[in-house]
């Protein structure tokens, strides 16, 4: 295989993880977000800032593109040049997509950033070097650098404001990568629960912190192997599949009248995370 | 909940606390007791503090005036989390970000530790002895009405014991001011509907108009409203509910609009009107007098009034008639000018017209307690209190959750005149704008360490009470609770009655109670297990809470609307000082996690922004980034711009809540404050200030600043990426949708 051939085919010998043979069993993570519901009101992200222990970095450091939002909302416009934004803005809640084949894993020189049984692309704070590959790599832009070492920084966690820190969640030190984790503290907790009384963890019984807040329940997480979860179901009723990277939806004639779609599936990442399209009314 | 049987592992069942004695010691902190460490040996512990395993209290959350229930996440004596509380009605275990950031109100580097007294320039620490003495010395000799007592919205048992207090000092000067209180739609809901606060049911309607309510971000109730907002989008009926927002400026409402329609400033009510009129034309049968009243609104001539075209009226109309039940509201854009009050009259009038009241807009439930019911207030009552105070009335001012400094228009000049008034007491979690100018700062409990209870002013569905408990120990020995210091004032006058109150605990304790069976609990109920279970459950639901009927009539006697106001030449321009979800009037301005939460509109964080039309900037060559001085009759900011097309072009906006020159790190010295410049007009009606009203020129200074913001440098483009798609709702199945 030539470097010409492989620039050429890539997405033919990109490996999709885990392979075919037994995957996720018995958990995989993913989420369904609904965009009709999502009002854009922030209430996750600062969820996030509160379970994950993500510093505040201040004005400056935020003009440099060194916020550590692990959630963000994007807002955007529609681009036909109406004078008016008159059928509103659209929000989208964006985080760590997850992915299956993840383009930020591949890259990283230490291994750092790996994919866990369970579908989380996971990553290993103290085997991490800060090469940054992982964050130039990633299509969705939502791995956070430590340019900073935040702990020792002035009024990010002052005395008293570090007593809110989560005792199950790392603070990370200067020169790390980090992202979301689908509240992986909470996941493991449900986990060993659910081990130790000899059965798998209920549908619904972890809730990310994101999804716990949402005042309009647009987040929904869960096991999609199991064929009963609400996420699944999601998934299943929107015809979105989690190892293609197009569906057979979108491939009729005319489209399709579903919502559900992946951010850039075409890119061949795989990600765990379905959003369903917002809705506006025709009629008015 | 703390019986025999409880199960060490079962950590996620809620507990109550049994006392202010059993109160857990937090790494590093005091006990209430004696204010010395404690080192805590975990051989033999409480059976709830396991470490590492989270303990779970339930509380109420005082970031806003919503009440909504929160369920605390405690390790180690420290609480960490909060979560929303699934058995209120109100918020169903749901939070908003400014409620998240309740753990920064608490941990706040920023908080007053001790009793200031303020000796020339400076503050001295004192003992609350002393201070107390203070107060007693200076109150002596002084009559009632020599006193003030100013305060923001309160309710509960801490208003009843404020009451009590009044009254044994004989002051009838309770001022009570919200500053973005929504006082003239109070009224006006009064007049429609025959009560200030109804409850509203955006779940149970097909079409949701909406005049400048930004119910999913700071109006009333959001947790609430946009839970209801979820399942209207879900479908009534399997109809997907179609939201119509009409403003000047987009809120986050606008944004989530379906149609968001931009009106000129101030004609809501002609286009509420104009729409009536419509209605009308399409064959809806109106009353004679709505008919007569609405005649000379005819399509062509709203729209030239309002700008809004005489098309859109007529498709606004036909789904309105098409599609029932719906629902109208009228929000604080409508209500924001001197004829605010007719305004959101017209508007209710349209519930009336569509026949909505009753069905999406019914009557609450009522807390039988009417001495506990909120207090409410705004402007009109301060606007009293600075004339008194200008006036040299009082010889005592006392302030509470309130901060007129920074929030009253720099015209009416509060400060000055609150320097006039001889012994200015301010109870304060922060030295906020107002604190600076006491001459005695009394350091309050922040609500994570503090008993009470809360009486939310809109109610969900049946009435409850909130119980506000202390999540973990006091943080600083020398804070107090407000109920604790009103207590200790009350003895200096009848200490006789009270003596049997050790604390505010006691006294909210014996108060519940006394009314164990009224407030649900059996009449045979052990006390202890019913002060327990409530304390465990952080709501008292009421059973016999009465709904009253809604009485208001669709009378139109007496509502004439003003013709669109004229551009004024000098100043051409409207400021709408807007509202954001987050920073609200600035109280909250001092938590970081709300500072970096990026404006969902704009993506800004850390600062303030002018927003302003493209078309209007380039007409007067400014760009983003541009500072630009907004001078009206009554002072001027400066401030970076921000383009911005969700706002009409003879408008600009700029956030309140930023702006501060004190509160504290993560506040002062970011942003400017609107409130400083605005013209100080009232609704000619319920004499309420008309926040919309201040008239503004700008003027570009030459300075440029690269905007912080979260979106990137192609804005909010997707580039032809598909990110955020929509779908037209004649092109989607909804229908198998899980």
């Amino acid at each position: 295989m030539s470097i010409s051939t492989l620039f050429e085919n890539y997405s033919e010998y990109r490996h999709i993880h885990p392979v075919d043979d037994v995957p996720h069993n018995p958990y995989k993570w993913a989420m369904a977000i609904d965009l009709d519901a999502c009002s854009g009101c922030n209430a996750c992200s600062v969820a996030c800032y509160a379970e994950n222990n993500l510093p505040v970095v201040g004005r400056e450091k935020f003009a440099h593109g060194q916020a550590m939002h692990w959630m963000r909302i994007e807002r955007y416009w529609d681009e036909d040049g109406r004078e008016f934004p008159d059928q509103g803005a659209r929000f989208l809640p964006m985080m760590c997509q997850q992915c299956e084949a993840a383009p930020c894993e591949t890259v990283c020189p230490v291994g750092a950033t790996n994919h866990t049984p369970d579908g989380i692309n996971s990553q290993i704070y103290n085997r991490c070097i800060g090469s940054r590959y992982c964050s130039a790599n990633c299509p969705y832009k939502v791995r956070y650098f430590n340019w900073w070492d935040y702990p020792t920084t002035d009024n990010v966690w002052p005395a008293e404001m570090n007593q809110q820190l989560n005792p199950d969640v790392t603070v990370r030190g200067k020169g790390v990568m980090e992202k979301c984790t689908f509240c992986i503290q909470r996941v493991t907790v449900a986990k060993n629960d659910a081990k130790t009384q000899g059965r798998l963890v209920r549908d619904g019984e972890v809730q990310t912190a994101c999804q716990q807040a949402c005042p309009t329940s647009a987040i929904t997480f869960g096991n999609l192997v199991d064929p009963n979860s609400t996420v699944h179901r999601k998934w299943q009723a929107q015809q979105v599949e989690l190892d293609k990277d197009e569906q057979t939806k979108d491939m009729a004639e005319g489209g399709s009248e579903l919502r559900g779609y992946r951010i850039y599936e075409q890119l061949r990442p795989f990600p765990s995370v379905m959003y369903m399209e917002r809705v506006r009314e025709s009629a008015i | 909940m703390m019986n025999s049987d409880f199960d060490r592992r079962d950590f996620l069942k809620v507990l109550g606390w049994g006392g202010a004695s059993v109160a857990l010691a937090g790494c590093g902190n005091g006990m209430v007791e004696n204010g010395k460490e404690t080192v805590v040996s975990y051989v033999e512990t409480n059976d709830y503090m396991i470490p590492s395993i989270s303990v779970y209290f339930n509380s109420t959350c005082a970031q806003c005036d919503a009440g909504c229930s929160i369920t605390g996440r405690i390790r180690e004596g420290r609480v960490l989390k909060l979560e929303g509380n699934p058995e209120s009605a109100i918020n169903r275990g749901k939070t908003c970000g400014l409620g998240q950031a309740g753990v920064q109100n608490h941990y706040n580097p920023d908080r007053v530790r001790s009793p200031l007294l303020r000796t020339g320039d400076s503050g001295e620490a004192i003992t609350w002895e002393k201070a107390y003495a203070l107060i007693g010395e200076k109150m002596h000799g002084v009559s009632g009405d020599e006193v003030a007592f100013l305060t923001g919205g309160m309710s509960g048992h801490l208003k009843v014991l404020l009451g009590n207090y009044l009254d044994s000092i004989g002051c009838k000067n309770h001022v009570v001011y919200e500053a973005i209180a929504p006082a003239v739609v109070r009224a006006a809901n009064k007049k429609s509907y025959g009560v200030e606060m109804p409850r509203i049911n955006i779940n149970r309607a097909k079409v949701v108009l909406s005049f400048g309510a930004d119910f999913l971000g700071a109006w009333v109730s959001p947790v609430h409203f946009s839970q209801q907002y979820a399942q209207f989008r879900k479908g009534v009926d399997g109809q997907r509910g179609v939201l119509v927002q009409i403003e000047s400026k987009m809120t986050i409402t606008g944004a989530n609009a379906d149609r968001w329609l931009v009106v000129r400033p101030g004609t809501e009510g002609i286009l509420a009107f104009g729409i009536i009129n419509a209605l009308g034309t399409q064959g809806l049968k109106l009353s004679a007098d709505i008919a007569a009243a609405v005649k000379a609104y005819d399509k062509e001539r709203v729209s030239k009034d309002t700008g809004v075209s005489a098309e859109q009226i007529d498709k606004i109309a036909a789904l309105l008639k098409a599609r029932t039940p719906s629902l109208v509201l009228a929000g604080g854009a409508a209500e924001g000018y001197a004829h605010g009050s007719q305004n959101a009259a017209a508007i209710n009038l349209l519930n009336h017209v569509l026949g909505n009241v009753g069905k999406t807009i019914e009557a609450a439930a009522v807390v039988p307690f009417p001495q506990m019911e909120p207090a409410t207030g705004n402007t009109a009552a301060l606007k009293k209190l600075n004339d008194d105070l200008a006036a040299g009335k009082y010889k005592v001012l006392f302030s509470y959750a309130a901060n007129p400094v920074f929030t009253a228009p720099g015209a009416m000049k509060f400060k000055e005149n609150m320097a006039k008034a001889g012994f200015k007491v301010v109870f304060a979690q922060y030295l906020d704008e107002t604190a600076l100018q006491a001459d005695l700062v009394l350091p309050l409990n922040s609500p994570l360490e503090d008993w009470g209870t809360q009486v939310p002013e809109y109610m969900a569905e049946g009435a409850q009470i909130n119980i506000l408990q202390p999540l973990m120990e006091k943080l600083h020995p020398e804070t107090s609770g407000m109920g604790d210091i009103l207590l200790a004032l009350i003895k200096q006058r009848r200490a006789e009655d009270y003596k049997k109150f050790d604390d505010y605990y006691s006294y909210l304790r014996t108060a519940l109670l006394q009314n164990k069976v009224a407030l649900g609990g059996a009449g045979n109920a052990d006390d202890d297990v019913f002060w327990n279970e409530t304390l465990s459950r952080g709501i008292i639901k009421l059973p016999g809470a009465t709904h009253a009927a809604l009485s208001g009539k669709s009378a139109v006697a007496g509502l004439s609307l003003p013709a669109p106001a004229s551009i004024d030449a000098q100043y051409p321009l409207q400021l709408i000082p807007s509202v954001n979800a987050s920073l609200r009037d600035g109280r909250n301005t001092n938590q970081p996690w709300l500072q970096e939460s990026p404006d969902p509109m704009t993506t800004i964080v850390w600062d303030s922004w002018m927003e302003i039309h493209p078309s209007k900037a380039a007409e007067l060559g400014i760009s983003e980034g541009d500072i630009v001085e907004v001078a009206g009759k009554n002072g001027s900011v400066k401030v970076q711009a921000y383009l911005f097309s969700g706002i009409h072009p003879d408008a600009i906006s700029i956030p309140l809540g930023r702006g501060h020159e004190a509160l504290g790190r993560y506040a002062k010295g970011y942003g400017v404050n609107p409130f400083q410049i605005l013209d100080v007009v009232f609704d000619k009606e319920t004499g309420e200030l008309a926040l919309h009203e201040t008239r503004v020129k700008i003027s570009k200074t030459g300075e440029r600043v690269i905007v912080v913001k979260d979106e990137g440098p192609v804005g909010g483009r997707q580039m032809g990426q598909k990110i955020a798609p929509k779908l037209p709702s004649d092109k989607v199945n909804l229908s198998g949708e899980i």
